[in-house]
């Protein structure tokens, strides 16, 4: 899986797993194991909100596919009118270790540039997201515990706190986890002085096809003072996209 | 007013008992209300435009000046060593109760390395982890020599040193967290390796608090030997001890009642006492002094009438010399500043109450205390000073010519002088030149781009007019030419700087690439690119996210009111060139604002002095009843302000507010001087009827008491000169100057100008 966990965070009803007590680690097996569409494409609205309450608003549409091995993403931006037609392409390897491989397409350079992003801490798109947290995430690279099972917002949910076996950019994060829909409606992220960094809120979250998809969520960056909204509208699941889709010369034809 | 003394004087302690009481409640005021205003921000005028607007800016781009802490390795700093205390010493600020966020501090641990990357673009601190490996080192070390963006700004050319900058919350420097800064700085010397910590909120801060200090320490010695020549010239311990009660007391009641008010004390509040010493003290040596003569003369007279004879004959000089002192200072009400005003209000109302301490404290400490005795002088009325002075009025009558010549020669010499006055917002340069603050800074600024900020600020109506080809270039040109012209600018940055990096690093790092691209979208895709591959907010400390406005930070070496100035002078060049792009060009930032209310508080002071002058001829002509004299009385005034200004011009000392402040003392002490002395002239002339005599016995008796004073108050103010502080030094220079000027300028120009203008004596001709 790839960083559409979140950004489209297509996610598998699971009834059978509701019933029975959990672990904290099957719990997160539970979650990284589900379903998800194979292929699909959206719109997506991206609105930064810095700390003045100043929104910058970015809509894209975007491609994606899910081969196995690796999964494939391409995004084009529809606005601002400066930037349209430049095209992002994330391959997300399954392979323990492997980087993504990233492309920007800039039309006014005519040229593919590589994003080399050996750094999953970045911030994706200079939003409040990094790359990492749009990403599957191997439940043995953390050590689980079962904090609580209570409601949320009227879901039953899990909460779950993840602390990473290395050392890495977040010390820890709480996951507010919907028995039902096995997807995470909040998680907080604490920075590595153990201090509440971010907090991600799933705003709108709507069973198609038999997926739960997340369409609206919000990542707020309490030392920032940031937020992100990612918004997905004209949501179409297995569309259809051919992986002949993903390549450099599709970048740069455009929409 | 004889009814008012016999009243006092009957019913003397009752009027003590009050005067202890109303002392001992000001003084419980001022202990429960005492509050030291030290914070800047509450002295700048916040309606101003220029204040609103760098206030606004400085939101909008998070402008804040920063604390600078040099860590210098005198192997060079590319070792594991070195960088384990960079990293580990930015962390630890990091965690500061003051800053606010991480993001804030910014060193070579956290700062962005935009470089390129296998046809790619990669923004990331230049060390995470401490390096193992020389080659590692090596690396690093490239990477900020081939970064513009960084090298010298961040690391020394000699790599040697680096720094490490931190924005501190709002205005929270406190002198708690000056010394934790230090102690935490502190902590990582050694090994070769020195740390120093500087910048504008250390500067100003650590000034807040150390020029008051300073004062503090000074001050009890200015009254002791004030008191000490109190002593030698009236020749009465009593009366020396009564004099220091009047200035004392009325310092008392004016701070009981501003602080009562809530009004805490702001830096020009504090020299009042040493305006009310300067002028109070002169009430009440002059009725001493004419008490002493009267006692000489009537032998006869009692206790009682000496003390009403004195009450009633310097009843209207002191009056008058008061209220014109007092609407003087008030004159500085039309100040933009409020600390300002607040100064004036108070130093008027001081000036008040040292008359009315004059008319009753001195009756009735008198009347308990007994009247002083005339211990040196008791058997000859005519005393030498009396001769003496006697013969100067002759001496300088015979000799009016070369007094005009020389007064019109002094004051052409001054005033030339004044046209090289300079002002000087400069915190630093109020530091001894020994201060460790004064050496810190000049380290880092011999090693880096330098500790002062100007901001400039280009705004647009239109968005995305900051990603314009020709607007940027503009700003590159703009750029380019402030550093180049001006010695004392380190460096900018820019949007500009940004692009051009981007614009090198995607084009294989080729030199002939560092330039602004000329196509806007290609523009807007690079910031995209750079928000896309990690880039920090720090992009938005140059520009508006709507690409509207932009932020020219220019860092400066020197915090000197001059090289500011010719900075923005030479970025004015280009306001008409923004303006055809429909751009506005405006400063921000708090070295601007420093200028901004330096100019103010000059202007004000200006203003203030001419209205001054106004007001001191309309009141005189009111109280003479005679314009003619109105304008003799300007004299002293006029002398003493044109060589006060002249010396600063001539020996180079910049104006800054203390220096300005100080001003105001000479009209106070001007008009207290002349208005005694025609006051007396006028009593002398109506009684003798004869020019020659009544010129000598003023010179004899308000000359006694001009002189007095002036030494008195000169001696007592030279001991500042010995404090650490400039501003306080040339207060202290200052206060001795004006009283100087303008006693000489009293008893001589003045002096033959009113003899020469034949008034009173019309009934005679």
């Amino acid at each position: 899986m790839n960083k559409l966990t979140l950004v489209l965070s297509f996610v598998l009803i699971s009834v059978s797993s509701i019933t029975t007590a959990q672990t904290a680690k099957e719990i997160a097996y539970l979650v990284y194991n589900k379903k998800s569409p194979l292929n699909g494409e959206s719109d997506m609205t991206m609105t930064l909100i810095n700390k003045k309450g100043n929104e910058r608003v970015r809509i894209l549409h975007q491609y994606f596919i899910d081969l196995g091995e690796v999964e494939k993403q391409l995004m084009f931006f529809k606005s601002p009118a400066d930037v349209k037609n430049t095209s992002f392409m994330n391959f997300t390897y399954n392979e323990e270790g492997k980087n993504d491989d990233q492309w920007l397409y800039l039309p006014a350079l005519k040229k593919v540039k590589r994003i080399s992003n050996s750094n999953k801490d970045n911030d994706f798109m200079g939003s409040d997201f990094t790359y990492e947290d749009m990403e599957k995430r191997s439940p043995e690279r953390d050590t689980h515990t079962l904090i609580a099972s209570e409601m949320f917002n009227g879901d039953e949910v899990w909460v779950l706190e993840a602390v990473p076996v290395e050392e890495e950019q977040y010390s820890k994060k709480v996951a507010w986890i919907s028995k039902d829909k096995l997807s995470p409606l909040k998680i907080d992220f604490y920075d590595e002085d153990e201090e509440l960094l971010k907090t991600l809120t799933v705003k709108d979250i709507n069973n198609m096809e038999g997926f739960w998809i997340i369409r609206g969520q919000k990542m707020r960056n309490h030392q920032r003072n940031h937020t992100t909204k990612i918004d997905l509208t004209n949501i179409v699941i297995n569309s259809g996209v051919l992986s002949s889709k993903f390549t450099q010369r599709e970048m740069q034809k455009g929409l | 007013m004889k009814k008012f003394t016999h009243i006092v004087l009957k019913n003397y302690r009752i009027v003590l008992v009050f005067i202890v009481l109303g002392t001992i409640a000001n003084l419980y005021s001022i202990k429960q209300n005492f509050a030291l205003e030290t914070d800047l921000e509450t002295y700048m005028p916040k309606s101003h435009p220029a204040f609103v607007f760098s206030d606004k800016a400085e939101e909008q781009f998070d402008i804040r000046d920063a604390i600078l802490i040099a860590v210098s390795d005198s192997s060079g700093i590319y070792n594991e060593s070195t960088f384990k205390k960079i990293k580990a010493l930015t962390k630890a600020i990091q965690k500061l109760v003051v800053v606010e966020n991480k993001d804030d501090v910014l060193s070579l641990y956290t700062a962005d390395n935009i470089r390129g990357e296998d046809a790619g673009l990669e923004i990331e601190p230049f060390f995470k982890r401490i390096p193992k490996t020389d080659l590692q080192f090596k690396q690093i070390a490239q990477n900020v020599r081939s970064n513009e963006m960084v090298y010298k700004r961040l690391v020394s050319e000699d790599e040697k040193s680096t720094l490490i900058f931190t924005k501190i919350k709002g205005n929270s420097f406190s002198e708690e967290l000056y010394e934790e800064i230090l102690t935490l700085a502190n902590s990582y010397k050694g090994d070769g390796l020195e740390v120093y910590v500087a910048g504008q909120p250390i500067v100003e801060g650590t000034m807040a608090i150390l020029m008051p200090k300073d004062m503090k320490k000074m001050f009890p010695l200015v009254l002791l030997l004030i008191f000490v020549v109190l002593f030698v010239v009236l020749k009465s311990f009593k009366a020396s001890v009564i004099s220091m009660l009047v200035v004392i007391l009325s310092s008392i009641w004016t701070f009981g009642l501003m602080l009562g008010l809530g009004i805490p004390i702001y830096a020009p509040s504090s020299l009042i006492p040493v305006m009310l010493i300067a002028i109070g003290v002169a009430d009440a040596i002059h009725m001493f002094s004419h008490l002493q003569l009267q006692n000489k003369v009537h032998k006869n007279w009692s206790n009682e009438d000496l003390i009403v004879n004195m009450n009633t004959e310097m009843f209207s000089p002191v009056l008058m010399t008061s209220v014109t002192t007092a609407v003087g200072f008030l004159s500085l009400l039309s100040s933009d500043i409020i600390p300002i005003k607040y100064f004036a209000a108070f130093t008027a109302f001081g000036v008040i109450m040292a008359m009315v301490f004059s008319f009753v404290l001195i009756p009735a400490a008198l009347k308990l205390l007994g009247i002083p005795k005339n211990k040196a002088t008791a058997k000859s009325t005519d005393t030498a000073f009396s001769i003496k002075s006697k013969r100067l009025a002759l001496k300088l009558v015979a000799h009016k010519k070369t007094v005009f010549a020389t007064t019109l020669l002094i004051l052409l010499f001054f005033g030339f002088g004044m046209s090289k006055v300079w002002i000087n917002s400069s915190f630093l340069a109020r530091f001894p030149d020994s201060n460790p603050l004064v050496t810190t800074d000049a380290f880092v600024n011999e090693h880096f781009l330098g500790t002062t900020t100007i901001n400039v600020i280009l705004e647009s109506d239109e968005s995305g007019k900051f990603k314009e080809a020709e607007v940027l270039n503009l700003l590159a040109d703009l750029a380019t030419d402030v550093v180049e012209q001006n010695e004392n600018v380190g460096g900018s940055i820019s949007l500009v700087d940004f692009i051009k990096r981007m614009n090198k690093v995607l084009n294989e790092d080729r030199e002939e690439y560092y330039t602004i691209p000329d196509n806007s979208d290609l523009i807007a895709q690079y910031l995209l690119l750079y928000e896309m591959s990690g880039g920090s907010d720090k992009l938005w400390e140059v520009v508006s996210e709507d690409f509207n406005t932009a932020n020219l930070q220019i860092q400066l070496k020197s915090d000197n009111s001059k090289s500011l100035n010719a900075t923005l002078n030479s970025v004015e060049l280009y306001r008409s060139k923004f303006e055809d792009l429909g751009i506005t060009l405006n400063f921000a930032g708090s070295g601007y604002k420093v200028l901004v209310f330096n100019d103010l508080i000059l202007q004000g002071q200006i203003r203030s002095l001419l209205y001054s002058f106004l007001i001191v001829v309309v009141l005189l002509t009111l109280m003479f009843r005679s314009i003619k004299l109105g304008f003799i009385a300007t004299i002293p005034i006029f002398i003493t302000t044109v060589i006060s200004f002249g010396v600063l011009g001539w020996l180079n000392i910049p104006l800054e507010t203390t220096t300005a402040l100080i001003s105001s003392i000479a009209i106070g002490i001007g008009i207290d001087y002349a208005v005694h002395f025609i006051d007396r002239y006028k009593i002398e002339a109506l009684k003798h009827e004869n020019k020659s005599i009544a010129i000598q016995e003023t010179m004899a008796h308000s000359g006694r008491a001009i002189s007095f004073n002036a030494i008195v108050v000169v001696i007592g103010f030279l001991v500042l000169t010995l404090s650490a502080f400039k501003p306080n030094i040339a207060l202290g220079a200052l206060i001795s100057l004006n009283m100087f000027t303008s006693f000489i300028a009293t008893i001589t120009i003045m002096f033959i100008v009113l003899y020469a203008s034949n008034l009173f004596f019309k009934k005679l001709n």
